[in-house]
């Protein structure tokens, strides 16, 4: 599709070539600044006080499931932020709109935050108790006459995190092929070798071409599903199962939703700081803002739309069981966070981004991305630290009590902090390695956008392949 | 690839308009034919209003069946309207444009047969059913309850009823003055009366757009919470354990978007068959739909395995037997077998085939099978899940429906179909105004050899 | 005095069954039938399965032949203090009155049946047709009790006419309702050969009900409610039959 031989173009300002995309971009990924340094330390940091935290918690022991509920909750933020992120970039380019092309490799890049998170999950595997108390399971204890092996839950969640994790990274490197190529065309010496390593043979033929976008669909396709099974699992048997009495064949969704929306504010926090402070502000601008702020206020109310399913079958249901799910989630301890959760990652979003001027601004969807992330990391602290506080009672029937709100000790909150911090250190690094504006797709997207005069104005045409 | 055909304005007019000005021959008997079954139909209706609901088949517990399933139903197919006109319009789908009036219409015609299903005949005292409806009830001072998912159905169903006829009505404006000009004496009149002026002035237009933006956004919240409710019907209650599940809303809703979606194609490939539209509606346009078909298809077979998933996860005695009924008891075991068939794994794996979905022949099947395996769908939620097969309960028995019902239901298909029948021949089925517009926007851009389809984007 | 007293008075009206009484011999259901103009159930009306009983004796049979034994539970409304049909109602036909009853209101039904499928204990009945008594029984019709006409639910009431007539005649007569008045009693209680089914005030703490219920469901006793686990807290009280020779476990309970 593009021969990388031409000559440059001399300047900037007038992208309107692909080798001029092609130099800017890749001068930017080059240069890296001491913010960047400075942000690195500091999420390096973060991730020592996690790993701190981690040594804290482990010496007391995993048989106490109460005590690990900040820790599961700061996976399943993790699970909820960065892992859903690359969704951001996969629905947007199999629906084929072009907003998405300076961000999807923004998006893809949290891909590789699946191997921390995988890292993450491994204690969770020992923190679980085996099922040899009863207690439910999605892997149907009891169902086919014989009890089902003790530890099915935690053997099929690790399966399917390790290949999340593994389609991610796949994605992320199918996708950056063509960028590895170009890098590996103007580089030299060691770094030539790396990128001719990582371009895995790349030379922009028609059928390379073909494969890569085919496969991208497969392995978009594939993420997707892999979420989606993920969050299923980790929500029944890492979740569901342990608080006795509830049942809620929405949750799964309602989770998968939340993080999706979480995703999506991640992305637009990273796209305003590259914008604002990472030099990038000719590539990302109104358009993405807009069409990610749409995006996010379509989740925010797919979410409490799911949210509300649930809650409404609860509310109008007042089984005892039910009743006391809602006294521990809702109306007991949790109540303030859950009224922070509506406001942040509902009532904001609807009440602003109801309104286009605010969609289609830089720091509309920007303020209220990050109220959304709060928000989301409030109700994953909220759900999970509850469900963990209320594993030993008894299992199968309503809860015998709804006990008192779990307060974080300094262990976990060492953890949370390392938990964001490692999921932001890595995903730094693999920004100096990858360029984080996917350069192919901004260069193809000079092919498919056309200014023709129309009647008495100039219109932009757009080219939407098959 | 270059399907589209390049019609001028005026061969545009002449296409859609040849049966609004002429009658095609086998109008009226078609008509005439509907009209005789939904006469039969409310000759059915008349005898249950003057025996009483004991000519159904229903028994205690079986006290709602095919009537809500109809309503369901209904329901469902009203949802296609919404789906293809408001959220294809607000993502800017081209292929929308020959579809969205036949949607819409449908989604009108099927949501007044829903009505004719669940409260006007349904009920036990139907001369009385407006004092919860229409909530006049002022003598006695008792207002309707409003915890009652019955009292949000019908605030919820009127509202989707009122916005997709105003969504209908805005969009007929410019295409009933297209008609108005091309008419003469009493018709004239009424034209030009019922398009309320309209001169096609830049003002008009962009009210117009405004209007049709605006509604497709308000009423995306009305859309969704009308199945919502329509499934909180069922699974607000504990009485029933099969129902009481969280998933229901979603569920439902993506259920009605499958069928309604379906039906919408249905009615595309008639459309072709019967005005011989295939200039407008392309391969193209099933296409697309049948690809969009494969996703709701995916996402609404997602939804009922995670229904079924919780069920048995609750490892409770009359969930599972329920579900054993529902599967493997007759005469439960066919129709749950030829809803699984009907609904998903006949037509999906066809629809992977580009041929299938650019062929009206093999649309028209699946999609018809589709909506086959969708009612069943409904009556194998309602029926066998009200049976609960419980202690306390002393009939354990079945249900079967009586001709009473069969009659009524096929009436309600037959209004739907004479409805739409005469729609087309009053007001043209395909919107003038937006196949034109498109064909505006329409432009193409040279790769290489490549041509790639393009249109004009703000 | 004791008038005021008599007004101001909190009543809940609740029953308790004894199934270690109960014989199957099904008086009761017929003394319900005639005190509240239930149209006579023949065969159709079973094979149609639309029989209304308010009041019926499930049998179960427990054990193999030959040790069989028969196990009888008379199931009638629980008159729910946390009532599942209640809310459904879109008109209020059917509400919860002072005296923890729940009553249905003939005229306000529309007949959507919405409360039939939400009651768990499937006692409520509908009217598929208009109610027809044979000639013979025309004039002993209750005149107490109103003929539902079709199209509408019903269920028992607990004789909430006895209960009201009781209730005004003790306020004329400026004189408490006495636990166990025959005449307070509903039908199927006082039909009752073997004291199966015990009636009375469950807020007044004298009363045989609310001592059976304290010695046998707050201090733990046989008692127990049907379907506790969905949370509707009836007002009726089953004891649990005591069987030496019990094959196996009943069914439920």
């Amino acid at each position: 599709m593009h021969s990388n031989g031409h000559s440059a173009h001399e300047g900037q300002a007038a992208l309107a070539t692909a080798a001029a995309v092609q130099q800017n971009l890749q001068q930017r990924h080059e240069k890296s600044g001491n913010m960047f340094r400075l942000a690195v330390l500091f999420s390096a940091g973060l991730l020592v006080l996690g790993v701190i935290g981690f040594i804290l918690r482990i010496a007391d022991g995993v048989s106490d499931t109460a005590m690990w509920g900040y820790y599961a909750a700061a996976f399943a933020f993790v699970l909820s932020t960065a892992v859903a992120a690359p969704m951001v970039a996969i629905a947007p380019r199999i629906a084929k709109a072009h907003w998405r092309r300076p961000i999807s490799r923004i998006a893809e890049l949290f891909g590789i935050v699946g191997i921390f998170n995988l890292l993450l999950f491994i204690p969770l595997i020992w923190v679980l108790p085996p099922l040899d108390n009863g207690r439910r399971t999605l892997w149907f204890f009891d169902m086919v006459g014989e009890p089902v092996p003790n530890y099915s839950p935690h053997i099929w969640a690790t399966l399917a995190i390790l290949a999340l994790a593994a389609v991610g990274v796949m994605l992320l490197w199918v996708s950056a092929l063509p960028d590895f190529a170009a890098l590996r065309d103007r580089t030299t010496g060691r770094k030539q070798k790396m990128y001719a390593w990582l371009a895995r043979g790349w030379y922009g033929t028609t059928q390379q071409w073909h494969m890569q976008k085919h496969r991208l669909g497969i392995l978009g396709a594939f993420y997707f599903m892999m979420f989606i099974f993920v969050h299923f699992l980790i929500t029944v048997d890492f979740l569901m199962a342990l608080v006795p009495g509830w049942i809620d064949a929405l949750y799964p969704v309602t989770h998968a939703a939340s993080a999706l929306q979480a995703g999506a504010a991640s992305v637009i926090i990273v796209m305003v700081i590259l914008r604002q402070w990472g030099g990038y502000k000719e590539y990302i601008g109104l358009d993405q803002f807009w069409g990610l702020g749409k995006l996010l206020f379509a989740l925010s109310l797919l979410w409490i739309w799911f949210w509300f399913s649930s809650f409404n079958i609860f509310w109008f249901g007042r089984k005892p069981n039910e009743i006391s799910v809602l006294e521990l989630f809702i109306k007991g301890p949790y109540l303030p966070l859950f009224y922070a959760v509506f406001v942040l990652s509902f009532a904001f979003p609807l009440f602003f981004m109801i309104w286009n001027p605010i969609r289609k601004s830089i720091w509309g969807p920007t303020v209220l991305a990050v109220g959304v992330l709060i928000g989301i990391f409030l109700d994953r602290i909220r759900m999970y630290v509850a469900g963990y506080s209320v594993a030993d009672q008894s299992p199968l029937h309503a809860m015998d009590h709804v006990p008192v709100a779990n307060k974080p000790d300094i262990a976990d909150i060492f953890i949370l902090f390392g938990a964001i911090g490692g999921s932001i250190l890595i995903y730094l690094l693999a920004s100096r390695l990858i360029p984080i504006v996917s350069i192919w797709e901004q260069k193809e997207l000079l092919l498919y956008k056309l200014h023709k005069p129309f009647h008495r104005t100039h219109v932009r045409v757009m080219g939407k392949p098959d | 690839m270059q399907e589209h055909i390049d019609l001028d304005q005026k061969q545009v007019n002449e296409t859609l308009l040849k049966d609004v000005v002429g009658t095609p021959r086998w109008w009226l008997p078609a008509v005439g034919f509907l009209g005789m079954v939904f006469l039969a139909g409310v000759g059915a209706f008349g005898y249950l209003l003057n025996k009483g609901v004991g000519v159904w088949g229903q028994n205690r517990p079986v006290f709602w069946a095919f009537d809500m399933t109809n309503f369901v139903f209904w329901i469902g197919i009203s949802h296609a309207g919404i789906m293809i006109s408001a959220i294809l319009r607000l993502t800017q789908a081209e292929w929308r444009r020959p579809v969205t009036r036949a949607a819409e219409v449908l989604t009108v015609f099927s949501l007044t047969a829903a009505l004719m299903a669940a409260p006007l005949t349904h009920t036990g005292r139907p001369w009385r059913s407006w004092l919860w409806i229409f909530p006049y009830d002022f003598e006695r001072g008792v207002w309707p309850n409003v915890r009652s998912a019955f009292v949000w159905d019908p605030s919820a169903v009127m509202t989707y009823l009122t916005a997709s006829t105003l969504f209908v009505i805005i969009a007929l404006l410019p295409d009933l003055a297209v008609i108005r000009d091309r008419t003469t004496g009493m018709r004239q009149k009424i034209y030009g009366f019922l398009c309320l002026g309209w001169r096609g002035t830049p003002r008009q237009w962009k009210l117009q757009a405004v209007a049709g933006i605006l509604l497709s956004a308000l009423v995306l919240p009305v859309f969704v919470s009308v199945h919502s409710i329509v499934s909180w019907d069922f699974a607000v209650q504990i009485g029933v354990e099969g129902w009481h599940s969280t998933i229901f809303a979603p569920y439902f809703i993506i259920g009605a978007i499958h069928s309604g979606v379906s039906a919408v194609a249905t009615v595309m490939v008639l459309m072709v068959w019967l005005f011989k539209w295939d200039k407008v509606l392309r391969p193209d346009h099933f296409d697309a739909i049948g690809r969009l078909l494969i996703i709701v298809a995916t996402v609404w077979f997602f939804a009922f395995f995670l229904e079924w998933v919780f069920a048995l996860y609750t490892l409770e005695k009359p969930e599972l037997v329920l579900r054993e009924l529902q599967v493997f008891k007759m005469p439960y075991m066919p129709l749950f077998l030829t809803f699984l068939v009907t609904a998903f794994f006949f037509p999906v794996p066809l629809w992977l085939f580009k041929n299938v979905r650019r062929s009206l022949f093999w649309m028209f099947v699946t999609t018809i099978s589709v909506n086959i395996g969708m009612w069943l769908e409904r009556f194998l939620i309602i029926v066998p899940g009200i049976i609960r097969r419980q202690p306390t309960e002393f009939n354990w028995g079945s249900y079967h429906p009586s001709i009473i019902e069969i009659l009524i239901l096929t009436a309600t298909f037959a209004w739907v179909a004479m409805g739409m029948l005469v729609f087309a021949k009053v007001f043209p089925l395909v919107p003038l105004f937006d196949i034109k517009e498109g064909m505006v926007g329409r432009h193409v851009i040279k790769i290489g050899r490549k041509i790639v389809p393009a249109s004009i984007r703000e | 005095m004791a008038e005021s007293a008599q007004a101001t008075q909190k009543r809940q009206w609740g029953m308790v069954i004894d199934l270690d009484k109960c014989i199957g011999c099904q008086a009761c259901v017929v003394a319900c039938q005639s005190e509240n103009n239930i149209p006579v159930n023949e065969e159709a009306h079973f094979n149609q399965r639309r029989a209304i009983q308010w009041i019926h004796i499930q049998r179960y049979w427990e054990g193999e032949w030959p040790h069989v034994k028969a196990r009888f539970i008379p199931v009638l409304c629980q008159h729910c203090d946390n009532a599942p049909c209640e809310p459904v109602c879109p008109v209020y036909a059917t509400y919860h009155n002072t005296e923890g009853l729940n009553v249905q209101v003939y005229n306000r039904c529309v007949g959507t049946r919405f409360c039939a499928n939400n009651c768990p204990y499937v006692v409520r009945f509908f009217n598929f047709w208009e109610p027809a008594y044979p000639n013979s029984l025309k004039n002993q019709l209750n005149p107490d009790v109103t003929v539902r006409s079709r199209g509408i639910m019903e269920k028992c009431t607990f004789c909430v006419q006895r209960i009201s007539r009781v209730r005004r005649q003790a306020k004329n007569d400026g004189t408490p309702i006495a636990d166990g008045d025959r005449a307070l009693n509903p039908a199927c209680v006082n039909a009752c050969p073997t004291d199966t089914l015990v009636f009375g005030d469950l807020e007044d703490p004298n009363s045989r009900v609310s001592k059976l219920r304290d010695k046998e469901l707050v201090e733990g006793g046989r008692g127990y409610h049907l379907y506790e686990h969905l949370g509707t807290s009836p007002n009726v009280i089953y004891l649990k039959k005591v069987d030496k020779h019990a094959v196996e476990e009943p069914a439920h309970a």
